[in-house]
């Protein structure tokens, strides 16, 4: 086994201007946005971005204008109410959307997965996310039975980061018994090219080795694993602590304005490093106040 | 008669159309109002059939497979989701696709920013998907729901700015054009079963597909309705009045189902 893990600048580092980026979570969970803090950070920008329900990390890659196209199935701030960044970027032409159902994402992702160059669905017939998006939603027939499906093609990208529970050196990634029960993170890494892994906290390898079932994410598909504690704040890692409710509204408020986004990215995400990004809120003893009971 | 809120009401309507036996998709919605249409009204009204005459009707919220509806905690943070007791949460949210696309769910529950006439539903955008007016959060489940799921319930209030002759976008597809227009796209045969608003109850006519009114609730008058519609539905000859609850569903909603008033809550 190969030795994965790195700083989170080494693990961020080869991603530019321009890539294509598959972002991991669900709604407010385990979103990784140590990861794009970073990304933000450093200027990185004109990316492509997939995603299942996006929340924060999404709509702080819109806030920093640094999203050109965007393709998933959701962007929003679940109980805060609409990505008020994502949102003014797609209203005023910056970012083109492409959005696709769950099923279609799905089988999106398993095509890319899979190396096949499309998989079929057969529910999005009539709907505008297909009449209106011909380049990537096409009718084919099947044949065996000679019925007409629609073709979607893979979610392939450059990078896909996802922020995991716990993981070894290795980059083998394993979830606690009890954990959330929408997961779509396995799916995505299945799905990746080159996947970089935030997680919780690292653990030796003696412990994944016990269980290998609680391995969700193997070591063999990650390029690199990275320890930031609390990197999905202020969203949750289930079993680890819950959202920062209090973070998140204040974050929505602020956000209505461009100008309040601005000032919110120089005070919460334009971080030179985690450490910094934690004492800006208050360090890491604050954000225990979100943790939750364990197993 | 005891009082009831129009909450109340709703959830005692969709617990009677609940079969024993369905298998019912719940979202894990939103805030505000939203969160009460789409997720409390449906998890009440499941629950109540559940007490009722439907013991082996079953819930999948979220990823939860029949999660247990006896109990709900008095604040649903995170936390409460990761922990929530369920017969099975499936290893990833794929699972949950496969069993709509294959069309084994019997019943959802949705809502929409736009509904039209024949029951398609937009959560995409106000205006053009382009540049768009407002943009939404986007399509979820919803298109999947509409295209699988036997009976999908739409669950919302009666507003002008939200049932509108025609969506700006068809996030997803319900009876399309009218006729038999759904299915010539390619869709199998479904699609919108019944509107439930805070006013009145609606089904789409056999052959035209067009939403059609099929009941007041207690005390409404056909202008109300209207008046909050940006379409003239299609009206019957004679209109029912929709069925209050019970005492003993009012007893059961307030002490056994949400004590807490958190599905509920107006």
């Amino acid at each position: 086994m190969r030795v994965k893990r790195k700083s989170l600048e080494e693990a961020l580092a080869p991603i530019s201007s321009g890539a294509s980026v598959a972002i991991g979570g669900s709604l407010l969970r385990r979103q990784p946005n140590a990861a794009v803090r970073n990304l933000v950070a450093r200027g990185v920008s004109d990316l492509t971005v997939l995603s299942w329900a996006a929340t924060t990390a999404v709509d702080f890659l819109a806030a920093a204008g640094a999203i050109r196209r965007w393709e998933g199935i959701y962007v929003g701030l679940f109980n805060h109410g609409l990505a008020p960044n994502f949102r003014r970027g797609v209203e005023e032409g910056r970012i083109v959307a492409r959005e696709f159902s769950e099923t279609a994402w799905v089988a999106r992702l398993r095509a890319a997965a899979q190396g096949v160059p499309f998989l079929p669905i057969r529910g999005l017939f009539g709907s505008d996310i297909a009449v209106r998006n011909p380049d990537q939603i096409r009718t084919v027939t099947c044949p065996f039975t000679g019925d007409l499906l629609q073709a979607v093609p893979p979610a392939a990208t450059d990078f896909t980061l996802i922020h995991g529970y716990m993981g070894d050196e290795y980059g083998n990634i394993v979830w606690p018994v009890v954990r959330d029960t929408d997961d779509v993170d396995p799916v995505f890494a299945a799905a990746a090219t080159r996947l970089i892994v935030t997680v919780e906290r690292i653990v030796p390898h003696e412990l994944v080795k016990a269980q290998p079932t609680l391995t969700y994410i193997p070591g063999q598909w990650v390029e690199s694993v990275v320890e930031v504690p609390y990197g999905s704040h202020p969203a949750a890692c289930d079993a680890f602590y819950d959202a920062d409710e209090a973070h998140l509204e204040a974050f929505a408020l602020a956000c209505r304005s461009g100008d309040g986004a601005a000032e919110y990215l120089d005070r919460y995400v334009r971080h030179r490093d985690h450490a910094s990004y934690l004492a800006a809120v208050g360090g890491i003893e604050a954000l225990r106040a979100f943790d939750v009971a364990k197993g | 008669m005891a009082a009831f809120s129009m909450n109340e009401l709703i959830v005692a309507y969709l617990a009677r159309e609940i079969e024993d036996g369905d298998l019912c998709f719940v979202g894990v919605g939103t805030n505000g109002r939203a969160f009460t249409l789409a997720v409390g009204i449906p998890l009440a009204a499941v629950r109540l059939a559940q007490m009722r005459h439907a013991p082996g009707a079953a819930v999948y919220w979220g990823n939860l497979l029949e999660p247990d509806l006896s109990a709900f905690p008095e604040r649903l943070n995170q936390d409460a989701f990761t922990r929530w007791p369920g017969a099975a949460a499936p290893t990833d949210t794929g699972i949950k696709c496969d069993m709509l696309s294959r069309g084994r769910f019997d019943v959802c529950f949705n809502s929409a920013a736009q509904i039209d006439r024949h029951g398609n539903m937009n959560i995409t955008a106000i205006g053009d998907r382009d540049r768009p007016k407002v943009r939404l959060v986007g399509a979820l489940a919803q298109p999947d729901h509409a295209a699988f799921v036997r009976r999908p319930y739409i669950v919302m209030d009666l507003d002008r700015r939200s049932f509108v002759e025609r969506v700006d976008f068809v996030t997803s597809v319900g009876h399309l054009d009218g006729g038999t227009s759904r299915e010539a796209a390619g869709l199998a045969p479904g699609g919108p079963h019944r509107v439930v608003t805070d006013l009145a109850v609606f089904d789409f006519t056999p052959e035209t597909r067009e939403m059609r009114l099929v009941s007041l609730h207690p005390g409404v008058a056909l202008g109300d309705v209207t008046d909050r519609m940006g379409f003239r539905p299609a009206v019957p000859d004679s209109i029912a009045v929709t069925d209050p609850p019970r005492a003993d569903d009012l007893d059961a909603i307030r002490l056994r189902i949400d004590p807490n008033n958190i599905l509920l809550r107006e």
